[in-house]
């Protein structure tokens, strides 16, 4: 299955947005690049991941807002990230991710195993990890631990004071069946998998 | 009433022989809500003008008025943003944003409050623990854009606050600042930004002051009435970055000397 990594910043990826939308929502990718004095290769990644978050359409060499591109520039800043998180949910790298902090001890991931999980170099070696960690971050999706290079899902804030792993105390009571256990942190997502993201521009 | 009153300003430094003067008779004022850009050529003094506007640094002569009072030492009502960004690098975004606060006297908890609302309005909530060396460049300028205006400055000074960041992101804050100063709920109510891009300063201000080379004086007060969002390539922008340069070069303190060269002045490729 094809996924999409970012390999621009959300602050990155907004400027290009923003450009576009000097140009009236839609204009030639080479033009827009030559606005701000750019090859083309370099507004390609902020181009892919807007276009994989289904905020612009490309085609034949033009660039144009989808609506909901269009309601992201009218928008404010706190309300750009809620859409962010939203579109960001959707895409196969968040599923996954999500899917595996979901399911990881503690709901948590190192860098190590965020870079196994999508078959990528750890960083530094490789940019996609950090950024992936950078959206992630942005999009308040997860939290990140700089210090032991950590992710943690953020609907499932650890406690402050963390029990290392394997001497967790028991989880609360829940009338819960047989099931219940460590085993049962295991269950799937409790949303239901949103609308599979068309993910036009695959990594090539 | 005018905002900020600028009267014949005069700024000199001691130097070995005498002084160098930098800037001579510097008058103009500032409305309530302008974006106002001041450009020109390096080394004119554009920054030390921002200094002297907020009370960091005493001209030699003439005087500085904001609401009517002079400035005698550093206004809390202005706030300013660095081309470095200038973040404490062992404090969290948390508290570089504080820190302005907590200088102030405010008492904790409405620091607390502040700062997430800041936090909030810049972008930076999922940052607030993360220390500068953890962030991008786009993202270390929205710190400081936060710490600025967590003290809820009436002025907002940059001084270069985008020619460190890649144009992309340089492209996405300089929009967001103008979300910012529209926003009528939050600060600032006006922006003074110095920057020797000219393209830039058409793109974001409303009015232009045009220094000349040093020792500097006003060149013009140019009145900036396209629409927003600026499209770069259009005519009119392109007759008004035309003019301001021209303004630049031509209107030089002396004469003879080659016109200054202009780094960011992007030379306008042909249309």
């Amino acid at each position: 299955m094809p996924t999409t990594y970012p390999k621009c910043s959300p602050t990155e990826m907004q400027g290009l947005l923003v450009l576009l939308n000097a140009h009236k929502g839609s204009e030639d990718v080479a033009r827009l690049a030559d606005d701000l004095d750019l090859e083309i290769d370099e507004i390609l990644p902020s181009l892919d991941f807007a276009s994989a978050l289904g905020l612009v359409r490309v085609s034949e060499g033009n660039a144009s807002f989808s609506d909901l591109g269009k309601r992201y520039i009218s928008s404010t800043i706190r309300d750009r990230k809620a859409i962010l998180r939203d579109q960001l949910k959707k895409t196969t790298l968040f599923r996954t991710l999500l899917r595996a902090l979901e399911s990881a001890p503690d709901h948590r991931l190192t860098d190590e195993q965020l870079a196994q999980l999508f078959s990528l170099t750890p960083a530094p070696a490789d940019a996609s990890v950090q950024n992936i960690v950078n959206w992630g971050r942005y999009a308040e999706l997860i939290r990140y631990d700089a210090e032991e290079h950590v992710l943690v899902a953020v609907r499932h804030a650890p406690p402050a004071a963390k029990p290392p792993a394997g001497n967790r105390p028991p989880p609360p009571s829940t009338p819960q069946g047989p099931g219940a256990g460590p085993a049962a942190a295991r269950k799937s997502p409790p949303a239901s998998p949103p609308a599979e993201q068309s993910a036009a521009s695959a990594a090539a | 009433m005018a905002l900020i009153r600028i009267e014949h300003v005069d700024k000199s430094f001691a130097a070995r022989h005498g002084s160098i003067s930098i800037m001579q008779d510097i008058s103009f004022d500032v409305a309530d809500s302008d974006f106002l850009a001041i450009v020109g050529p390096s080394g004119c003094g554009k920054s030390t003008l921002l200094r002297l506007i907020q009370g960091l640094d005493k001209p030699t002569g003439g005087q500085i008025f904001f609401r009517d009072s002079p400035v005698t030492s550093v206004c809390t009502k202005m706030a300013m943003v660095f081309q470095s960004f200038a973040l404490f690098p062992w404090l969290t975004v948390s508290q570089n944003v504080a820190f302005g606060l907590e200088a102030l006297g405010w008492p904790p908890d409405r620091i607390r409050s502040q700062v997430d609302r800041y936090i909030s309005v810049t972008g930076l909530d999922g940052f607030q623990e993360a220390f500068p060396r953890e962030l991008s460049g786009g993202m270390r300028q929205r710190v400081g854009l936060a710490r600025a205006l967590a003290v809820e400055p009436s002025v907002l000074l940059m001084d270069e606050p985008f020619s460190a960041l890649d144009p992309l992101t340089a492209e996405s804050l300089r929009e967001e600042i103008l979300q910012l100063w529209r926003d009528p709920e939050l600060p600032p109510d006006a922006v003074l930004l110095v920057s020797h891009n000219i393209e830039e300063a058409i793109q974001l201000a409303d009015r232009i002051i045009v220094l000349s080379r040093r020792p500097s004086h006003v060149l013009a007060d140019v009145h900036v009435d396209l629409p927003r969002p600026r499209d770069r390539k259009s005519q009119a922008f392109y007759d008004l970055t035309d003019r301001v340069y021209s303004l630049i070069t031509e209107g030089g303190s002396a004469p003879t000397a080659p016109p200054a060269a202009n780094g960011a002045a992007a030379p306008q490729k042909a249309l």
